[in-house]
């Protein structure tokens, strides 16, 4: 039963619905937290009203967003040359899954921080991620105190 | 702005805070707001009950299938889980994990049981953030406070 409800499931990044923005060149005029560097982020989620919430809340924090629905996509995003400090990845993708996403995005090269994200933690689940080259697994809610550690380390690290 | 409205407001969202219908992430959703977007609650939330119903659609229908593709189930309910935790959807959330157990373990009694409860809570929030929204509406605030949309 494949459920085509919020996927982007032709790749399509949206831009939203009803003025909702996510991502996608949108830039806060007053972020909460400012940075040394231009800090770029993908978030790649099937899931739209948690692409809204994921896009927005890195927007409030000072971040560029490109936001996505599928893994293919990422990989296609990525493979035309677009370059990112950090990348929110989605687990349960539809077709080509988190783990697989993650493992394609290595081996293209792509050394950026990954943040595997799902909805409940598990321990197998978040081995098959880790072991599939994603940074950190973390359990929604996608909060500011789950990703502001990693935005000062890469900030500072750039 | 009107004084009492505005306290009527926060009064419904502490309301439905301490009741459990919603929880920290809708105050972060709420923070989001700004100037650029001063009905972004409304809308994401908007957002939230179109596609979820599909969603609801699509377990419907899987739970009256014979064979139970358990499988297809639990990614389903997966997606929809993710966007209640998104919005701060408390109770619709705790629902969601229980027919996720009921899932995992191929209870097919659990799961048509358990979805009854996730379709309440998931309504029963609706109502209540449909009146959050006109109140705030009719104060001539959006929901995060913002001067928006009367």
């Amino acid at each position: 039963m494949a459920s085509d409800t919020d996927y982007d499931s032709d790749g399509m990044r949206g831009n939203g619905d009803g003025g909702l923005s996510e991502g996608n060149g949108r830039r806060r005029k007053h972020p909460f937290m400012t940075w040394r560097n231009n800090l770029r982020a993908l978030v790649v989620d099937n899931a739209r009203t948690c692409r809204i919430m994921e896009s927005g809340l890195l927007d409030a924090y000072g971040v560029e967003v490109e936001a996505v629905g599928t893994g293919e996509a990422a990989v296609e995003l990525i493979a035309s040359g677009e370059t990112f400090d950090l990348i929110v990845l989605e687990m349960f993708l539809p077709f080509m899954s988190g783990p697989e996403t993650a493992r394609t995005i290595r081996e293209m090269g792509i050394s950026c921080k990954i943040l595997g994200i799902a909805p409940m933690y598990c321990e197998k689940d978040a081995q098959e991620f880790l072991a599939a080259g994603i940074d950190e697994f973390l359990e929604k809610p996608f909060t500011p105190e789950l990703f502001i550690p990693f935005l000062m380390e890469i900030d500072n690290q750039k | 702005m009107d004084k009492n409205h505005l306290q009527r407001q926060l009064e419904m969202k502490r309301s439905l805070l301490d009741q459990g219908y919603l929880d920290e992430q809708f105050i972060q959703l709420e923070e989001l707001e700004d100037g650029d977007n001063p009905n972004f609650v409304e809308e994401t939330v908007t957002t939230f009950y179109a596609n979820s119903a599909r969603l609801l659609q699509n377990i419907e229908q899987a739970l009256g299938s014979r064979p139970i593709d358990f499988t297809a189930l639990d990614n389903c309910m997966h997606q929809f889980k993710s966007s209640s935790t998104s919005i701060g959807a408390t109770r619709v959330k705790k629902e969601c994990t229980l027919f996720m157990e009921y899932c995992e373990a191929a209870n097919a009694e659990g799961c048509i049981r358990t979805f009854r409860q996730v379709k309440q809570e998931h309504a029963s929030l609706k109502t209540k953030l449909e009146n959050y929204f006109k109140l705030a509406r009719q104060g001539g605030t959006s929901a995060g406070g913002h001067a928006g949309r009367s």
